[in-house]
C-alpha cells in the first residue's frame, strides 16, 4: 500500500467513525428522552475531553507533517544537480535522462501561463509535483532511487489540451 | 427574562424564497453539467474538451453562486427577524448577481469561455479557444457577482453591528470577557445565526475586496494587453475571493441550522461564551485559510505555507468542537421530530465534518505533493456542498414547507430520499477520493487510467443522486400544495 492509499484509508475508517457517530446520536432520539439541562452538563464536559483530544491530536499532526515539507533548503539548492524544466501550452522541454540517486533540483518555470509539473513514477503512482509558473522559478528536490520511465502530466488547468500536456524521462 | 419578539413579514419571507430558489434553480442546473463532465470521462458521451472546458467553467462559476444565493438569502430573512432590513437592498444585491450569472452564462454559451471558474492570469488571454468578447463577459459577470455579494455583506454588517451594539456587541464580547456586568446590563446575547452574518459579512468584505481588485486588473488587462500583471499577485488574490467566498456559503447555511434545528428537537439553541469564541476563531480562520491553494507554488514566503497547515487544521475546531458537537448534543436523547427537513439538517452536519476531515488532509502540505490538483480536491469540497450546504438549504426549505403544510413526509418517504441522496451521494464521492487517492488529475477532459472507470462509477453515483432530488422535488411541491388552512 503507497503513501496516498494509507490516506485514504485513514479517510475512510475517519469517515465511517463520523458518521456512526452522528447516526449512534440519532438513534438516542428513538429512546427514552431526557430534558435539555440534564443533557447539557454532561455533554459539555465530553465537549471539554473532546476539545483536549482533538488539540492533542492536531498539534502532534503538526509537529510530525511540517518538517517534511518538500521545499528546499539553501543547503539543498546549493549541494543539488540541477534540472531546467519549461512548460509551455502543451508541452514539457526538460532533459530525456535523469540520474538516478542522485540529489537533484527541478528548475521549473513556464512560458505562458500556469502550468503544474506533476512527477508520476514508473508504477503510475504521483510522486510529486510543483507550480510551473510564468515570471517564477520554482524548486523542487527530489532523489530518484528506482530507475524506470518517469511520466510527467500537467497539473494546473491550462487551456483546451491540458489534458494531453504530458513529458517523460527516463532515470538511470 | 423574556426574548425580544421576532419580527415576521410577508416582503422578507419573499426575498428568502426567491433567493433560495434562484440558487436550487442554478444548483439543478449545474448538477446537469456536473454528470455531462462526469459521462464524458466516462466515455459514455463524447464531449469537445472545448466543450469540456466551457462545462466544467460554468459549473464551478455556477455552483458557488447558486450556494451563495441560498445562503444568503436564508441569512438574510434570519438577520430580518432580528432587525428590519430594506428589501430593495436585498433586490439590488440579487438582481446584480443574476446579471453576473446571465453574463457568465453567455461568455460560455455561445461564448465558450473555458478558463475555468479560477481563471488564473494570464489563462484566460493566452491561447485561447474562446473569443475576446467571452473573456471580457465573464470577467464583467465575476464583477457583477461579486459586487451583489459586496452589496449584501455591507448590508449584512450594517444589521449586526446596529443591532449588538458595533462590532464588539456583535462579537459578544461582553458575554465572554464581562460574563456577569453583561447579564446585569440586561442586554441579550447575539444569537447563533448573528455570528454567522458577521463572519460572512466580514471575511466577506475582505474577500470580495480582493476578488474587485483582481477582477479589476484582469479587466484592465483585458483591454490593454500591454499593461502585465504579476501572476503569483494574481493567484494570491483569486484564491482569496474565490476560496473565501465558497467557504462562507457553509457558514451561511449552518444558521439555518441554528434555527431550524431547535424547533424539531423542542431544544434551545443559544450563544453561550464558547460559541462566541469559536465563531471568533472562524472569522480569523476563513481569512487565512486560502493559503492552502498555494503550497505548490513554492516562491510563496515560507511562513505563509506554515500558517496555511496552521490555519486549515485549527478552521477545523469550531465546527468540530461546537457547532456540529452542539448540533449532536441538541438532540441527543431529545424527542426530535424526524421529517425531511429534521433528516437533512442533520446528515448534513455529518457531510461537513466528513468533508472538513478530507480538506483537513489535503491541507497538510507533505500530502499535498501528492494529492494537489488531483480529483481529491473536488472530492472534500464536493462532500461539504453537497451534502452539507445543500443538505442544510434542503432541510430549511422542508423546514418552511412542513410549518405551513397540512401534509407530512412518509418515512417510506424520507427513505426512498435518503436511499438517493445520500446513497448516490456516497458512490459519486468515493469516486472521487479513490480517483484522488490513485493520482487522477482533476480538470481533464480525458483522464489516464483508472479514471475513466471510476468516472462511470461516479456518474452512476450521480444519476442515483439526481433521482433522490428529484423525488425531493416531488415531496415538496407535494407539501406546498397542501397548505395547512390558517384561522382567520
Amino acid at each position: 500500500m503507497d503513501f496516498n492509499q494509507t490516506v485514504l484509508v485513514v479517510f475512510l475508517v475517519g469517515s465511517v467513525l463520523i458518521v456512526a457517530a452522528m447516526i449512534g446520536v440519532a438513534a438516542t432520539t428513538r429512546g427514552a428522552p431526557q430534558p435539555q439541562s440534564q443533557v447539557q452538563p454532561r455533554g459539555y464536559a465530553l465537549r471539554a475531553r473532546w476539545f483536549w483530544a482533538l488539540g492533542a491530536a492536531t498539534a502532534l499532526a503538526l509537529l510530525i507533517s511540517l518538517p517534511f515539507v518538500p521545499y528546499p533548503s539553501s543547503a539543498q539548492l546549493a549541494g543539488a544537480q540541477h534540472v531546467k524544466v519549461t512548460a509551455q501550452q502543451y508541452g514539457f522541454v526538460l532533459p530525456a535522462t535523469i540520474p538516478a540517486r542522485t540529489p537533484i533540483i527541478f528548475d521549473v518555470t513556464a512560458l505562458d501561463v500556469n502550468h503544474g509539473f506533476g512527477i508520476y513514477g514508473p508504477d503510475n503512482r504521483l510522486i510529486g509535483q510543483v507550480q510551473a509558473m510564468p515570471d517564477y522559478v520554482n524548486h523542487l528536490p527530489f532523489t530518484f532511487s528506482k530507475p524506470g520511465r518517469y511520466t510527467v502530466r500537467c497539473l494546473e488547468y491550462c487551456g483546451v489540451g491540458h489534458a494531453y500536456m504530458q513529458g517523460a524521462f527516463e532515470v538511470k | 427574562m423574556s426574548e425580544p419578539a421576532l419580527r415576521e413579514d410577508a416582503a422578507a419571507s419573499r426575498v428568502m424564497w426567491i433567493y433560495m430558489l434562484t440558487g436550487i434553480a442554478i444548483f439543478a442546473l449545474m448538477a446537469l453539467l456536473g454528470l455531462t463532465m462526469r459521462m464524458g470521462q466516462a466515455k459514455w458521451i463524447a464531449l469537445d474538451p472545448t466543450m469540456f472546458y466551457a462545462i466544467m467553467t460554468l459549473h464551478g462559476a455556477g455552483m458557488i453562486t447558486a450556494m451563495a444565493l441560498c445562503g444568503m438569502g436564508g441569512l438574510w430573512y434570519l438577520m430580518n427577524r432580528e432587525r428590519a432590513l430594506s428589501t430593495l437592498v436585498a433586490y439590488w444585491a440579487y438582481a446584480l448577481m443574476v446579471a453576473g450569472v446571465v453574463a457568465v452564462l453567455l461568455s460560455v454559451f455561445p461564448g465558450k469561455f473555458g478558463a475555468g471558474w479560477t481563471f488564473l492570469y494570464p489563462l484566460p488571454f493566452v491561447g485561447a479557444a474562446w473569443p475576446s468578447w467571452a473573456t471580457g463577459l465573464f470577467l464583467l459577470g465575476i464583477a457583477l457577482v461579486n459586487i451583489g455579494w459586496i452589496v449584501w455583506c455591507t448590508q449584512m454588517f450594517g444589521c449586526v453591528v446596529a443591532k449588538y451594539g458595533g462590532i464588539r456587541g456583535a462579537l459578544a464580547w461582553d458575554l465572554v470577557f464581562h460574563p456577569k456586568q453583561f447579564a446585569a446590563s440586561g442586554r441579550h446575547e447575539p444569537p447563533p445565526q448573528a455570528f454567522a452574518a458577521l463572519v460572512a459579512a466580514v471575511d466577506g468584505l475582505l474577500a470580495g475586496a480582493a476578488g474587485m481588485l483582481v477582477g479589476i486588473a484582469l479587466i484592465v488587462h483585458w483591454l490593454s494587453p500591454s499593461i502585465p500583471l504579476d501572476p503569483l499577485w494574481a493567484k494570491n488574490l483569486t484564491y482569496f475571493f474565490g476560496h473565501t467566498f465558497a467557504n462562507l456559503t457553509i457558514y451561511m447555511a449552518i444558521a439555518l441550522v441554528y434555527v431550524g434545528l431547535p424547533r424539531y428537537a423542542n431544544r434551545e439553541w443559544h450563544t453561550s461564551q464558547v460559541l462566541a469564541v469559536a465563531w471568533w476563531g472562524t472569522l480569523l480562520f476563513v481569512a487565512f485559510a486560502y493559503f492552502h491553494h498555494l503550497y505548490m507554488d513554492f516562491v510563496q514566503p515560507r511562513p505563509v505555507q506554515y500558517i496555511g497547515e496552521v490555519v486549515s487544521y485549527l478552521a477545523a475546531f469550531p465546527p468540530a468542537v461546537v457547532t456540529v458537537f452542539g448540533g449532536a448534543l441538541l438532540i441527543f436523547r431529545s424527542q426530535l421530530r424526524w421529517t425531511m427537513g429534521s433528516m437533512f439538517m442533520f446528515a448534513g452536519m455529518a457531510g461537513w465534518i466528513v468533508g472538513g476531515f478530507g480538506a483537513v488532509i489535503d491541507a497538510t502540505i507533505d500530502i499535498n505533493s501528492t494529492l494537489h490538483n488531483t480529483l481529491w480536491v473536488p472530492a472534500h469540497f464536493h462532500t461539504y456542498l453537497l451534502e452539507g450546504v445543500v443538505l442544510f438549504v434542503l432541510g430549511w426549505i422542508f423546514h418552511q414547507l412542513e410549518e405551513r403544510s397540512s401534509a407530512q413526509s412518509s418515512p417510506l418517504m424520507r427513505w426512498l430520499v435518503a436511499l438517493g441522496v445520500f446513497g448516490g451521494g456516497a458512490i459519486f464521492l468515493l469516486a472521487f477520493y479513490v480517483a484522488g487517492a490513485d493520482g487522477v488529475p482533476r480538470r481533464y477532459a480525458t483522464q489516464p487510467p483508472p479514471g475513466p472507470e471510476i468516472s462511470a462509477w461516479a456518474s452512476i453515483g450521480i444519476i442515483i443522486l439526481l433521482i433522490g432530488f428529484l423525488i425531493c422535488l416531488v415531496e415538496a411541491v407535494r407539501l406546498a400544495r397542501l397548505r395547512r388552512a390558517v384561522a382567520p
